[in-house]
């Protein structure tokens, strides 16, 4: 009020008036991720104990690998749902390469397989025009049936130690996976934020002509977010084997129901162009916390899906309902 | 229902104290509107003034916070448009509401869907055939084609004889010449007369002043949500005025005419040539040349081709034959960014669909361009600062609106900023396709002011246009495309609307005219042609000559001074009798829309040794298939 008069204090305040505005739907989602936790803390004991809180980490370590991937593709109006079982498919051959190669280098060539298979999806969606719901869905079912084929139907078990120090190994007591995981959260904000290529992945989601017409290149970023998408999948495949030193050609099935569900609980648009990364990273350990909050609770494992599915829909609903106001001045100042 | 048609003294929609606040801002402040039964009351004002917001609040798609809306006498209070419609007040929009996929009959039909009961689709058809009829506009729509194989004008009508089936008292036009060419208008004001005689009441929301001029009894102007003129006669008022109530400003000149530098190009170097351009369907063979310095108008019809033209030298679309030049060098841009990265900027057509990332801030969309051209990982946006807030300045806008959400800008406003990131690149050709659609008169003078310094700064500048008031206005010289063919270029100072209509008409609608000229060639074997003579020069729009034909010193496209063709006696007397001059003897038949318009005239001339045949006879031929068809296809020639 007094501060309207005085000139100087003013633009640093209006500066940070913006970036609330701006990251009202974090701080909503934060919010709502605050309250969660609260409230299971309250219920249950051993929720702020400090394994559980390793064990939250642990936990959201795979599907946050993913939904970063999930969340690029969606940011373009895209869907992928083959990255549960490219995960499974690429886990399968890092542990078949770690028969005869070196960890890096079988890390390396996992990576290189889910990326390949991620550019088939990115091209046939792009260059073909047939929908990304598709063409996912067929690689999602080539993906698994590959992980069979290749592992003969077993586990592959025994995988050496040094892929176990990545899931065990800590840094100043934080477990290395998670460390990780956050370092690939600020890398890809930061893409998305500052860089030419994350502006146009956000402009070929909100309207793909206009960003051509602007001499963006189109066709490369949105092949280039499946490729990502699958190359982080095998990044996931990665930390899932390192975990129990085994691979199940069954590994990470349902994993893209979860992504999806994490990125749009972030707040993002399935419309694409609406969404950012850290809105994807809260989506993530909520997720996490209420299947951990369904454990802690001993719900019988029947019911959690029936749980976690309406809490997915109504943390939605409610995203909506308290955006609503937003949207109606949005769409108000639109009239002519 | 049995008072006259003509009753204009019962309200048929009266609306006071009507207020409409979205979120940050007020639309509406205390509206009042008065629309008499019978009459087409005109509903005008900047980008923003509330026309919509009100419009859409009297159909019933939005509520008013508070105000009283009577209808015939009787408060109402609409719940939805549904609610509306039954009471007889329905809204043609302007961004269509039609479903692509189903049929224009379907369309048609669309709002009975919702009512309860079967649908006889036989009734359906043959109540569609006969509301055709009823407006005359059987054969111009295929009832069972699906709505998205239809042109952009096509579709517009559909939507009009949307709200015409459901038989309603007061019907809204909110902007529906948008896409219309010349003759469509006409059609549509064929159509708003009829249902004026039949007692419906129109509102008529428009920017095109001529239009409101033309068609329109009495005039409400809004300005910032109030009504600064209420219910004004038409006849009573004069353009500027009307302007001035608009802006809240007097608008000497929006074309800013006289400015230095006109029509001097054609000395300058050629920044773009093209050379039978052929790219798809609707572009056959284009050739023209725009100057560095030069603005260049690319007039026609909707479907001429003008925008696939245009859209293939930027890359948007594949050229199939042809060669274009760029500043000399050979050019064959594969996708926008060649074009950009050779110096081409291109505003669109449709700001939405091509212009604007909706979900991007105002300077995101300034910068979008930079970011295509940009070679490297970062955004550089901060390069740009210094330039782009120069820009903003010269554009009248607010560097304070940079981080505001696009959409929360009006029209105008927008499509400033769309042009403004073009003329951050510097092009050395910059392409308008239809830069004013939508754009109030206020915005529309500052763009064109804007597009002026560009080509004294020597940027080419290529405006594509319908309006042709507007490219008359604007250019240094005009290119008429009719038919996906560049058919005559002319300075624009010696060329008039009519003129411009009579040129553009496409072949297949001045087709009566085309063949007329061929029997009359063939069967006295001469050169028989279509002109317009207006002082000391004569508008050659279509000729046809026989194998042993004279040369008369005029040839399709062509626009000589009188004194320079080689018929000059018989064409400054206008000859209605056979005129024996050395090149050959010439007579002039005058043609005449059904409204009365001059449509030019019909020569012929045989050669001079050739026996003449009776004026009468020639006479009776030149009007036998022209008077219908011509006088449709360039009707008014407003």
């Amino acid at each position: 009020m007094t501060t309207e008069v005085k000139a100087a204090p003013r633009r640093p305040a209006a500066r940070v008036r913006r970036l609330i505005r701006g990251a009202q739907l974090e701080l909503r989602m934060l919010a709502m991720l605050g309250i969660l936790s609260l409230g299971l803390s309250l219920i249950s004991p051993y929720f702020f104990t400090l394994s559980n809180i390793l064990n939250l980490m642990d936990q959201s370590v795979i599907t946050g690998i993913v939904s970063i991937g999930q969340t690029f593709v969606i940011l373009i109006a895209g869907i992928d749902l083959s990255v549960g079982s490219l995960t499974g498919a690429t886990g399968i051959v890092l542990g078949l390469s770690l028969q005869t190669l070196p960890l890096p280098l079988a890390i390396a060539v996992a990576i290189i397989a889910g990326g390949l298979a991620g550019f088939v999806n990115g091209y046939i969606i792009t260059k073909g025009r047939v929908a990304a719901f598709i063409v996912t869905l067929g690689m999602m079912s080539v993906g698994r049936s590959m992980a069979y084929v290749l592992s003969g139907a077993n586990s592959i078990s025994q995988l050496p130690d040094e892929l176990g120090d990545l899931a065990s190994a800590t840094v100043f007591g934080i477990p290395l996976n998670f460390v990780v995981l956050v370092v690939l959260y600020a890398i890809a904000w930061y893409y998305l934020t500052f860089t030419k290529g994350g502006r146009t992945i956000y402009a070929i989601g909100s309207n793909a002509e206009a960003a051509r017409t602007a001499g963006l290149r189109v066709e490369f970023y949105s092949i280039l977010v499946y490729v990502i998408s699958g190359a982080l999948s095998a990044v996931a495949a990665v930390f899932l084997a390192a975990r129990i030193l085994s691979i199940d050609p069954i590994a990470a099935t349902g994993l893209e129901l979860d992504t999806i569900a994490a990125v749009v609980i972030g707040g993002a648009s399935l419309f694409g162009g609406r969404g950012t990364i850290i809105g994807t990273f809260i989506g993530v350990v909520i997720m996490v916390l209420i299947r951990n909050g369904l454990n802690l609770l001993n719900v019988n494992p029947y019911w959690q899906g029936t749980a976690i599915g309406s809490i997915i829909v109504a943390a939605v609903l409610l995203e909506r309902f308290l955006s609503a106001r937003e949207g109606l001045a949005r769409a108000g100042s639109e009239e002519g | 229902m049995t008072e006259a048609a003509g009753d204009t003294s019962v309200l048929a929609l009266e609306a006071r104290d009507v207020w409409k606040a979205f979120e940050r801002t007020q639309a509406l402040s205390g509206v009042a509107f008065a629309l008499r039964r019978g009459e087409i009351h005109a509903l005008v004002g900047a980008n923003g003034a509330g026309k919509s917001t009100f419009s859409r609040i009297v159909s019933g798609h939005l509520a008013a916070d508070r105000g009283d809306v009577r209808l015939f006498g009787e408060g109402v209070r609409f719940a939805s448009a549904r609610d509306a419609i039954r009471a007889g007040v329905t809204m043609v929009m302007q961004e269509t509401s039609l479903a692509p996929d189903l049929s224009v009959l379907e369309n048609i039909y669309l709002p009975e869907f919702g009512a309860p009961g079967r649908l006889s689709w036989k009734a359906l058809a043959a109540r569609a055939e006969a509301l055709l009829d009823q407006f005359g506009q059987k054969g111009h729509l295929p009832l069972r084609r699906a709505l998205r194989d239809l042109s952009a004008s096509q579709r517009q009508m559909v939507e009009i004889l949307k709200a015409l089936a459901l038989d309603a008292k007061v019907i809204i036009f909110d902007e529906p010449t948008a896409s219309f060419s010349p003759n469509e208008v006409d059609r549509l004001f064929d159509v708003m007369r009829l249902l004026t005689q039949r007692g419906k009441s129109l509102v008529f929301v428009s920017h095109r002043l001529e239009e409101i001029f033309e068609i329109t009894d009495r005039i409400t102007v809004f300005r910032e949500g109030a009504a600064v003129a209420d219910g004004v006669p038409t006849s009573g008022m004069r353009p500027t005025e009307l302007v001035r109530l608009m802006v809240g400003r007097e608008i000497a000149d929006i074309y800013a005419r006289g400015v230095a530098g006109r029509g001097t190009a054609s000395a300058a170097a050629a920044v773009l040539d093209v050379e039978h351009l052929a790219a798809g369907p609707r572009v056959k063979d284009v050739s023209f040349n725009v100057a560095a310095g030069e603005i260049l108008g690319l007039a026609g019809l909707v479907g001429a081709g003008r925008s696939e033209c245009v859209e293939a030298i930027f890359g948007l679309r594949r050229v199939e034959r042809g060669k274009i030049r760029l500043a000399g060098a050979p050019f064959r841009p594969r996708a926008p960014i060649d074009a950009i990265r050779a110096g081409v900027a291109f505003v669109p057509e449709d700001r939405r669909r091509q212009g604007l990332v909706q979900d991007f801030t105002v300077r995101e969309n300034l910068l979008l361009a930079h970011l295509g051209r940009r070679r490297g990982i970062g955004l550089g946006y901060d390069e740009r600062r210094a330039e782009m807030e120069a820009l903003l300045d010269e554009l009248s806008l607010s560097p304070r609106i940079l981080d505001d959400g696009i959409l929360t800008l009006s029209g105008g406003m927008q499509q400033k900023v769309v042009l403004a990131r073009w003329i951050l690149m510097s092009p050395k050709l910059l392409i308008l396709d239809e830069p004013t659609r939508g754009v109030d008169i206020g915005t529309r003078s500052t763009i064109y002011a804007m597009i002026r310094r560009l080509a004294q700064r020597g940027t080419g500048v290529l405006l594509v246009s319908s309006d042709f008031e507007e490219v008359i206005g604007v250019s240094d010289r005009i290119v008429v495309m009719s038919d996906g063919t560049d058919v005559t270029s002319i300075p624009s100072r010696l060329v008039d609307v009519e003129k411009l209509a009579m040129f553009a008409a496409p072949r297949s609608s001045a087709e009566a005219t085309h063949f007329v000229l061929e029997e009359l060639a063939a069967r006295f074997g001469g050169v028989a042609y279509w002109i317009s003579l207006e002082g000391q020069r004569l508008y050659c729009f279509d000729a046809v000559a026989a194998p042993d034909a004279p040369e008369i010193g005029f040839a399709r496209g062509t626009f000589p001074e009188i004194a320079q063709s080689l018929i000059p006696c018989a064409l400054e007397r206008r000859s209605e009798t056979f005129l024996a001059e050395p090149a050959g003897a010439s007579v002039l038949v005058p043609l005449r829309g059904h409204r009365g318009h001059d449509l030019g005239h019909v020569g012929l001339t045989l050669p001079p040794a050739k026996a003449l045949p009776d004026p009468s006879l020639v006479r009776r031929i030149a009007l036998a298939g022209s008077a219908a068809t011509t006088a449709q296809a360039v009707a008014g020639g407003r």
